[in-house]
Parts: C-alpha cells; sequence; structure tokens
C-alpha cells in the first residue's frame, strides 16, 4: 500500500500572479507567506506524485464534448500553457506528468465503478499553473491531474467529489507499491463571482464556513452543500470547492490548519491556503 | 440541458475566445449569421449586454474572457 503523506488546499486566480501588486500589500504577504510555508511542508513529504484536483476554464472542454470528471494521463502538461502564460506573466512550462500512475487509476476506476474519462494532452492556465508556480517551482514532482467540472453546469454533486477523493485514497492504498509517497492538491475557490451580474463579489462569511468545516474535522458537512447553495453564498466560482472536498474525501475525518485566508477584492476571490493533516 | 441556440451563443464566444479576441460588443453581421442565434441572442451580442447575455445561457467564463474590456478589474 502507498501513502498519502501530504495534502494542500489553495485558491487559484490569475491575478495573484498577473497582477500581484493590485492587491493590498499586507493581504499579498500573508496569502504568499501561506503558500510558501505549504511549498516547505510539501517538499519536506518528499512525495513521488502529486495529484492536483483542479478545473478546467473551457480551455480543454467545451459543451460539444464535457466530461463530468476527466484524469490526465500524458506524459507533461503545459502548466501554463503559452498563452496562458501571456495573461498570467509567468513563463511557460512543462511539468511531467505521472502517466502510468495516472493510466492505473483510470483502469481501477473502471473496474470499481468509478468511470472516469481520460486526456492524453491537457493545458493548463491559472486553475494548476498559479498553484503549482508557488508550491513546485522546479517541477520536481510528476503530477496527476484530475479534472472536474466545476464552470458548465450541470455539475456533479459535491458529493460525488467526495466518493472521488475516497476512491483515490482507496487506489493508493490499495494498488501502489508499499513504499509510494502521494500528496495531494485541491484547487479552487473559495467564494467569487466571475463574469456574471455581482462580478467581483467575494463572500467571507461563506470561506469561513469552508474552513471551520475542515479545521474541526467535519469536511464531509461540505459534500452536503448543493449546486444552488454554493451559487448563491460562494458564487459560480465557488463551485470550485469540489476539488477541495475531493481531497476532504480522500482525508476522511482529518483536520486541516489554514495557513492564510485573505478576501482579496483586487484577485477577485476569498483566498485560502489550508494544510491537511494526513 | 442547454437548448440549442444557447449552444451557439457559447460556440461563437467560445470560438472567438480561441482566436484572443477581446471585444465590447459582437456586432459584425457575417460574424453573427454563422451560429444558428435566436433575434434575443443576436441583440444582445450587438449591443454588449452582459447580464442579457447571462440570462440567455451565455457561460460566465466565457463572457468574461471574451468581453474582458468591459471588466474594471
Amino acid at each position: 500500500m502507498g501513502a498519502i503523506v501530504a495534502g494542500c488546499l489553495t485558491s487559484h486566480a490569475p491575478n495573484i500572479t498577473a497582477k500581484p501588486v493590485i492587491a493590498d500589500p499586507r493581504q499579498r504577504e500573508r496569502f504568499v507567506a501561506g503558500l510558501e510555508t505549504m511549498r516547505r511542508r510539501l517538499a519536506a513529504a518528499r512525495p513521488d506524485v502529486l495529484v492536483v484536483f483542479a478545473n478546467d476554464h473551457l480551455q480543454n472542454f467545451f459543451y460539444d464534448n464535457m466530461p463530468a470528471v476527466c484524469v490526465g494521463v500524458a506524459a507533461s502538461y503545459w502548466a501554463p500553457s503559452k498563452g496562458g502564460a501571456a495573461f498570467l506573466k509567468v513563463p511557460a512550462r512543462q511539468i511531467p506528468g505521472a502517466r502510468d500512475w495516472a493510466k492505473a487509476l483510470v483502469q481501477a476506476g473502471l473496474e470499481r465503478g468509478f468511470d472516469l474519462a481520460y486526456a492524453h494532452e491537457l493545458e493548463f492556465w491559472d486553475d494548476v499553473s498559479v498553484p503549482l508556480h508557488f508550491l513546485l517551482p522546479d517541477a520536481s514532482v510528476p503530477i496527476v491531474p484530475i479534472l472536474t467540472n466545476c464552470v458548465a453546469p450541470p455539475l456533479p454533486r459535491p458529493r460525488r467529489s467526495y466518493e472521488l477523493g475516497a476512491f483515490v485514497e482507496a487506489f493508493v492504498d490499495d494498488a501502489r507499491p508499499g513504499a509510494e509517497r502521494v500528496a495531494l492538491l485541491g484547487t479552487g475557490g473559495i467564494s467569487h463571482w466571475i463574469g456574471v451580474p455581482g462580478h467581483g463579489r467575494i463572500n467571507p462569511e461563506f470561506d469561513q464556513r469552508v474552513l471551520d468545516a475542515i479545521r474541526e474535522g467535519r469536511g464531509e458537512s461540505l459534500a452536503f452543500l448543493t449546486h444552488d447553495e454554493i451559487e448563491t453564498q460562494g458564487g459560480n466560482g465557488g463551485q470550485e470547492v469540489r476539488n477541495w472536498i475531493a481531497v476532504l474525501g480522500a482525508l476522511h475525518g482529518k483536520k486541516g490548519e489554514v495557513l492564510a485566508y485573505e478576501p482579496v477584492p483586487d484577485w477577485l476571490t476569498g483566498c485560502g491556503a489550508v494544510w491537511m493533516d494526513v | 440541458m442547454a437548448p440549442m441556440s444557447e449552444y451557439q451563443l457559447n460556440k461563437l464566444l467560445f470560438d472567438t475566445a480561441g482566436r484572443h479576441q477581446m471585444v465590447e460588443s459582437i456586432s459584425d453581421e457575417q460574424e453573427l449569421a454563422a451560429y444558428d442565434l435566436s433575434p434575443a441572442e443576436r441583440e444582445a451580442l450587438r449591443e454588449g449586454d452582459l447580464t442579457r447575455l447571462y440570462e440567455l445561457g451565455a457561460n460566465p467564463y466565457l463572457i468574461r474572457r471574451v468581453f474582458r474590456p468591459r471588466f474594471k478589474i
């Protein structure tokens, strides 16, 4: 059996790297310091593979063929791609993919009743590139991206994301070699309203509700959030909390330490960074 | 599920975003004619009425990308 050696939860937003200076400097420093603590702890956990629960922003998928959950099975990923780099203001780069690991996960899913789509080519924007810019600056750990549809309703239920995380945990536990060290990252949310009436809104109350549940080891309660509840209290961008919920499902009952939380208006996002007990 | 016309609206926005075009509105008749849009969708595109486009089913992430100049942040 492999071991989950780290669990990280972070927000992502283009402006975190594209326009860092428009944020209140104190907020920026506190949030980036939280990510730096996370980077150090993640490196100290010495993972062999990093499973990244994230979401597409309609750069890979469109309404002609929209997977609920899709696993990247590529040998490498552009994170960011050249197009993404242009607006994220960080250099385009390739991150290695844990191809065999990802394929084995897809196969295990088919055998265990979790039918996952898969993709041999994915490009990433802020969704994966911004967190990895801070957490994996040397691209030293191969990743397995697992993309859940959080942007093009109808969306999978949050409960399904919790189950997805539990499935990944069971896969690591049952099917991976004993010495393998697996880290998990869930990225998205917390509250933000993007491109909708009310664009730019953040709801710190919703964010604190999410963070309190995680602090207290009640992550499973978030799996019972409904789409409408998230949409009205966390905004359409809040639907990305599914990616956090997947990690919480993998680390059932564990508590998290909030390293930073800053509702940054100019980054359009309630920015959280949480380190999970494993 | 999105009605067909809503799909066409998003397809137009997706194609526009794919060309890295950022605009205030979309009023090129030739461009509009390439998609099977409802009169309400055409009008909202011509006027750059983002709220109306959202109500008509345009994906907010595509609204954000295509009509970027309309957003202060």
